[in-house]
């Protein structure tokens, strides 16, 4: 049902069960528990999910998104790799592809999509696929983010979760700002829970949960992940520029924290808050979380034996102090030597 | 594959690790590649970690395999793709955006309102950026004016964001289009003209090392505190326990596993790779091989400077 923030032409089938997990390079790489707490999350709720394999056996790959949009990769390639992911989710009986990656989402909404505007793919497709591994080439029903999931089961989370999005101390609602990932959002507006102009897919969690929503005049500008600008270091100048110009829009409402659903706007919003500092003296501050690991926290999940905050580069922990959540600061390290902290 | 491997002494394959590609020539294809896989094969008696992993990544022995891996394979290869990219080399740029199936879906019209210049991430930080330009040069379908773009810098900067495509009312796909162009651009070795183009070199072999050795993008390792300076004294903490805190999170660096860091079975990366090679993708890294070599050459470097050098420029 369309509502006060979703336009109706932007409401999707979310699908409710039967989901194959596709993984991140991004979030296993920079921050590992982000990655897990989705199929924690999709447990919680009780959906029936599997990645491809058993533990010893994975059969899942890359969805070759990065490489791309890093111009590294035919279309063809890519088409294959998707549909070699799509024939094992079909052989698992999962006819739903859910990604944790927003470009994974975008790459595989835009191979199904290019199916529909190019006569004869289909057979082309099928037939270099059984060529290259001897699958054949089966269509998901639906492929939806883990943020969409999420979102849809807002409610049902809310009855679950041990704390809200409010100032314990206070009862003052927590002020987050979302940034929604470009390739779940403006890639195909129309696939995007109210589209690229009106998100609602982080912003609803928020409200579900507790916390207050502020509509900041950059919120919709990219992170400046960009591939190919954040991969090789002399080009890293324009990540750190769109990263500033976000920062920059959003202190004035003092958030207390950034609310991500992409990888890289997890990774990037957060750890170039450094270099920031750095350059510009300006000590911003603002913890950034993905939805899975707010979800995690909110939980009372451990934050760092599980959530995995210590892979930030801003500390989470003055968020937690408002949260009320516990934590052992001892834990957080597994080392033995003290660490500086900004 | 060559084989034309004089009597020699065997190298150890650990001895190969700390080799230059110009030491690794003298090796012959078929020990160089089981010199590799040996290596990354090896469990720790310990636990069930592959420790030279993280020895074989981004070194110069794992380039030359490559290297000499993808020219094997694309040589025996008679996929359609392969040849259809090989032959789009050289075929005029009007060509390639009528029938580069990207290319010719990605322009319907335009009205050169310029909105997606307007709120272009790319444009606001790059003064000389301009994607409405890029647009106005591929509907001119003037080979001179393409060949000027596919050799500029500015064709690199856009960010792949689509940050354009729901403002464009003709719904035009500017970040498919300026990635096939870029695509184009390499096959025919105008990227070299650029310091942004050259990169791709770099990219081949960080993003493509990565695709082809184990079946995805971004290699927990690749973001080190060395590479990634501006992440801060608190990441570079976090990432030399990177191992550890993975394990405890329940990811599985350089192991078996479903998360971040896991080591493939080879099943799956044969598969992979086989999508990869049937899809026409050896095609351009083939082709970045062969133009890194003949710049290095041009510059008087070798190929391990070059790719250093690539990396560093820009």
């Amino acid at each position: 049902m369309p509502t006060a923030t979703i336009p109706s032409e932007t409401i999707k089938e979310i699908p409710k069960n039967d989901f194959f997990l596709t993984p991140s390079c991004i979030l296993g790489a920079v921050n590992p528990g982000t990655e897990v707490l989705i199929s924690r999350i999709y447990d919680l709720l009780g959906l029936r999910w599997k990645t491809a394999g058993d533990r010893a056996e994975s059969k899942c790959t890359c969805c070759t998104g990065f490489s791309s949009h890093g111009d590294l990769i035919t279309i063809e390639s890519t088409l294959l790799v998707a549909a070699r992911l799509w024939s094992i989710a079909a052989e698992m009986g999962l006819e739903n592809i859910t990604t944790a990656c927003v470009t994974s989402f975008a790459i595989h909404t835009e191979c199904l999509e290019m199916y529909k505007h190019e006569p004869g793919l289909d057979e082309r497709v099928d037939r270099w696929l059984q060529q290259a591994c001897g699958r054949r080439l089966q269509f998901p029903k639906h492929v939806v983010h883990a943020s969409d999931i999420v979102y849809d089961n807002r409610d049902a989370l809310a009855q679950k979760l041990r704390y809200r999005l409010v100032d314990h101390r206070t009862g003052r609602p927590l002020r987050i700002v979302d940034h929604v990932g470009c390739h779940y959002a403006k890639v195909f507006p129309e696939k995007a829970i109210g589209g690229a102009e009106s998100c609602d897919v982080l912003a609803g969690l928020v409200r579900a949960w507790g916390g207050e929503t502020v509509d900041y005049p950059e919120r919709r500008h990219c992170c400046g992940m960009g591939f190919r600008q954040c991969a090789i270091r002399p080009n890293r100048g324009y990540t750190m520029a769109c990263v500033l110009k976000k920062l920059e829009s959003m202190a004035p409402w003092k958030p207390d924290a950034i609310l991500t659903n992409c990888p890289g706007c997890n990774l990037f919003l957060d750890k170039e808050q450094w270099a920031i500092l750095q350059m510009t003296g300006t000590e911003y501050n603002i913890p950034t979380l993905s939805y899975s690991e707010l979800t995690g926290l909110l939980m009372g999940w451990d934050p760092y034996a599980v959530v995995g905050i210590q892979a930030h580069t801003v500390p989470v922990e003055p968020l937690l102090d408002k949260l009320g959540i516990p934590y052992d600061k001892s834990k957080e390290w597994l080392t033995k030597e003290p660490v500086e902290v900004m | 594959m060559t084989k034309d491997s004089s009597v020699r002494n065997k190298v150890l394959p650990t001895d190969l690790l700390s080799k230059s590609q110009a030491e690794l020539e003298a090796v012959p294809d078929d020990e160089l590649v089981t010199s590799y896989e040996s290596m990354r094969d090896q469990k720790a008696p310990e636990d069930e970690t592959y420790p030279n992993i993280r020895r074989l990544y981004g070194t110069p022995l794992e380039r030359e395999k490559d290297r000499r891996e993808v020219r094997a394979r694309a040589d025996a290869c008679d996929a359609e793709m392969q040849e259809w990219y090989e032959k789009a080399r050289n075929q005029p740029c009007t060509w390639w955006l009528k029938n580069h199936l990207v290319a010719k879906h990605a322009l319907k019209s335009c009205l050169a309102c310029g909105v997606c210049t307007a709120q272009c991430p790319a444009a606001q930080y790059y003064p000389e950026y301009n994607p409405r330009i890029i647009v106005d040069a591929v509907l001119s379908e003037n080979e001179e004016r393409l060949a000027e773009l596919l050799k500029s810098d500015t064709l690199w900067y856009c960010g792949q964001c689509g940050s354009c495509k729901p403002k464009c009312s003709r719904e035009n796909n500017l970040m498919g289009l300026i990635s096939s162009l870029r695509f184009l651009a390499q096959l025919k070795g105008y990227h070299l003209h650029s310091v942004r183009g050259r990169q791709q070199y770099a990219m081949r072999h960080l993003c493509g090392g990565n695709l082809w050795n184990r079946a995805c993008t971004l290699y927990f390792r690749n973001v080190d505190a060395a590479n990634h300076p501006d992440f801060g004294p608190r990441y570079a903490k976090y990432h030399a326990e990177a191992d550890t805190q993975m394990v405890r999170l329940g990811a599985s660096p350089d192991r078996p596993g479903q998360f971040g860091g896991r080591k493939l079975p080879p099943q799956t990366l044969a598969e992979f790779r086989a999508c990869v090679a049937w899809g026409g993708t050896l095609a351009l890294w083939n082709q970045l091989e062969r133009c890194a070599a003949e710049d290095a050459k041009k510059n008087g470097v070798s190929i391990d400077e070059y790719h250093d050098r690539v990396h560093r420029e820009g």
